[in-house]
């Protein structure tokens, strides 16, 4: 609470890294590293304190890392000179707007929405982030919600945020697989896209080692995600075309159409209801297509006894012997 | 959205930066109008500004003070005014990450119902998807029962701050007809959620769209109760008082059983990606459909008497026994 002023307080990061920025716009032609360890207040505080050279230095890496990570650019102008020459200088378009960018309260108040879906998942902090900065932009936001609905994308998989990056940043990555036999493999892929097939979030990728298009489930990820290296470097890739990402989604589609289930459902009960089937309806019949046999049986185990597979076989017997392993588990 | 407990040092800088951009956009604004507009609270603002004031760098041995924020009219008015201002010209663009997340959420907006043929999504759509690289996709959606034709009317119900009857079937398959306040849907990858408040138990309670029929806005409009309800809480289970604790085992498979609730504790790793985490359930004989539809990748520790619901929930549903009786979740 108290307002002190006399101790300097310990380097705050969000102070640092705007005095750093403020310096860098400043000085137009850029900074060298020993200019600004020379200028910023937060880096020469740390100097003062006895902060060493190397962890010094490693600041400086972080804070440049922090500022790329919001999208201010830092770059180099002189990457080959003498090592005390080289300076750094934030790109000029960073702070320029397309220019038909002019909202309207209720654009915004949709940005917002687009934004909130987010929340409490992994692109949690950069949609906020983003939200902050439209809103900066000034427009009034509208006093009623005009949208009554809340829309929330859920991301339990830890590895979610890793592969978002390493999308981003077109590098090759590493991780353990677990297929739903059981079979554990490592995988090395260079990560195209993540998308959503009913509640499921799915990896498209190519497979480096089987030269070929990849679906992953996120969730049967069971290592950390790692980026691989080439020495220091990270091993990147080249972006997919426009046309092997088409041809990757038209693989996936005609890989559902080719799977079908039918199911038999038991009147007045919840899957009754789920699968909208009217009262009318002499029976429970229905059949659909789906993407991936064992991520169906688990759904339909949330009904229990309400749902009868009738085909496939292979889909009776895995939601039954789910029922088996739990009933054994739990012995 | 952006809650403070969350607001890490990046963070803090982006709203530095950012409100010192809205304030040369703006001209002078007082400072509940921006708290109010950036939804934070004035007192951060405040201390925000103080920071703001501090930047400065030595510049050829001179120090350079990089902004002005009024202080006398901040103290006397309450009002900010940026009288000085040497650097910052406009907010900064969205990184590649931001812009990306905001795609994808207008993306994943333009799938539901509520959205399909609204001018302004798709002209987001566009001015978003031009410096934009590809990454995340709209949700793909198959399975019948996962879009629901009543979200939208029960959205139009919100909206119109109306009561909304339908009929309504609970666990043990009892329909009944049921009159419900709406205050929020909620659309989720696994389904849609209403909030109600419920004029029966008298608070806000969930309901699973896909329970809900024959779904009809009444005439009435919201009670002072249901306008009282300040805050709904974001997570699909609420924790109550009455709720017991669940120490459960889970293979990545099925972290979802844990993200979903609130943790007693942080979840601890067991070995190979296998968490264990105390969960608490509210209504104790549900514990055995949540945990069983994992196949295996779930597995509760304790108490024994969870233990024992699991195990005759699967032998219920393998027809080798009969269930107990579960209560309505709702």
């Amino acid at each position: 609470m108290s307002q002190g002023t006399s101790q300097p307080a310990k380097s705050d990061k969000s102070e640092r890294l705007l005095q750093l920025t403020c310096a860098l716009l400043f000085a137009e032609r850029g900074l060298t590293k020993a200019e600004l360890f020379r200028s910023i207040p937060g880096y020469i505080d740390a100097v003062n304190s006895g902060t060493a050279e190397d962890a010094l230095n490693r600041m400086f890496e972080r804070d440049k890392t922090g500022l790329r990570e919001t999208g201010i650019q830092v770059y180099t102008p002189n990457p080959s000179a003498e090592a005390e020459e080289i300076c750094y200088i934030i790109a000029d378009d960073t702070f320029t707007w397309p220019r038909q960018l002019e909202l309207t309260a209720k654009q915004l108040q949709l940005l917002t929405l687009a934004a909130q879906v987010w929340s409490q998942a992994s692109l949690e902090a950069d949609a906020s982030q983003a939200l902050v900065r439209l809103k900066a932009l000034g427009i009034e936001q509208a006093a009623d919600d005009l949208i009554g609905v809340a829309p929330r994308i859920r991301t339990h998989e830890p590895c979610f945020s890793p592969l978002t990056s390493a999308i981003q940043d077109l590098t090759q990555v590493t991780f353990n697989y677990r297929k739903s036999n059981g079979e554990v493999t490592k995988r090395e892929v260079q990560p195209w896209s993540l998308q959503n097939v009913d509640g499921q979030w799915l990896l498209q990728c190519w497979d480096v080692n089987q030269k070929d298009v990849r679906n992953f489930v996120l969730k049967r990820i069971v290592s950390k995600v790692q980026i691989v290296r080439n020495g220091d470097l990270e091993v990147n890739f080249e972006a997919p075309t426009d046309q092997q990402l088409a041809e990757a989604n038209k693989s996936l589609a005609e890989h559902i159409a080719n799977q079908v289930c039918e199911l038999n459902v038991l009147k007045d009960t919840g899957a009754w209801f789920h699968f909208h089937l009217d009262d009318s309806a002499s029976d429970g019949h229905i059949s659909f297509n789906y993407m991936d046999l064992e991520l169906l049986a688990e759904e339909l185990r949330d009904f229990g006894a309400e749902v009868k597979v009738i085909r496939p076989k292979e889909l009776a017997d895995a939601v039954r012997a789910g029922f088996q392993k739990v009933a054994s588990d739990h012995a | 959205m952006p809650k403070l407990n969350n607001f890490n040092g990046e963070d803090r800088y982006n709203f530095m930066l950012s409100l010192v951009a809205f304030l040369q956009n703006r001209g002078p604004v007082s400072v509940e109008e921006a708290a109010s507009h950036f939804e934070l609270d004035a007192k951060y603002l405040r201390k925000v500004v103080t920071s703001i004031n501090e930047a400065r760098a030595e510049v050829s041995g001179f120090e350079q003070w990089f902004f002005m924020i009024d202080l006398d009219e901040l103290e006397e008015n309450g009002i900010l005014s940026l009288i000085d201002n040497l650097v910052v010209d406009d907010v900064p663009k969205l990184s590649n990450r931001q812009a990306s997340a905001i795609a994808a959420g207008l993306n994943y907006l333009a799938s539901l119902p509520a959205f399909k043929d609204d001018e302004d999504i798709k002209l987001l759509q566009e001015a978003f998807a031009s410096n934009v690289i590809r990454g995340i996709n709209p949700l793909i959606e198959l399975r019948p029962g996962s879009a629901e034709a009543g979200a939208e009317t029960i959205r139009k119900a919100i909206l119109g701050e109306k009561q909304i009857q339908c009929e309504y079937i609970n666990q043990k398959g009892e329909r009944a007809t049921r009159t419900l306040e709406p205050l929020r849907l909620d659309a989720r990858a696994d389904g849609w959620y209403l909030r109600a408040f419920c004029p029966i138990h008298k608070e806000v309670r969930n309901f699973k769209l896909d329970r809900m029929r024959s779904i009809s806005v009444l005439d009435e409009t919201l009670s002072l109760a249901a306008r009282g309800v300040s805050e709904i809480e974001d997570a699909v289970y609420v924790a109550s008082s009455t709720d017991t604790k669940v120490l459960v085992e889970v293979e990545p498979e099925a972290y979802r059983l844990i993200s979903e609730f609130k943790n007693v504790s942080e979840p601890t790793n067991v070995e190979n990606g296998r968490l264990r985490a105390e969960i608490k359930v509210g209504h104790l004989p549900n514990i055995g459909r949540l945990v069983a539809r994992y196949g295996g990748a779930a597995k509760v520790i304790a108490p024994a008497e969870a233990k024992k619901i699991v195990k005759k929930y699967a032998l219920a549903a393998l027809g080798e026994s009969t269930p107990d009786p579960v209560e309505d979740e709702d």
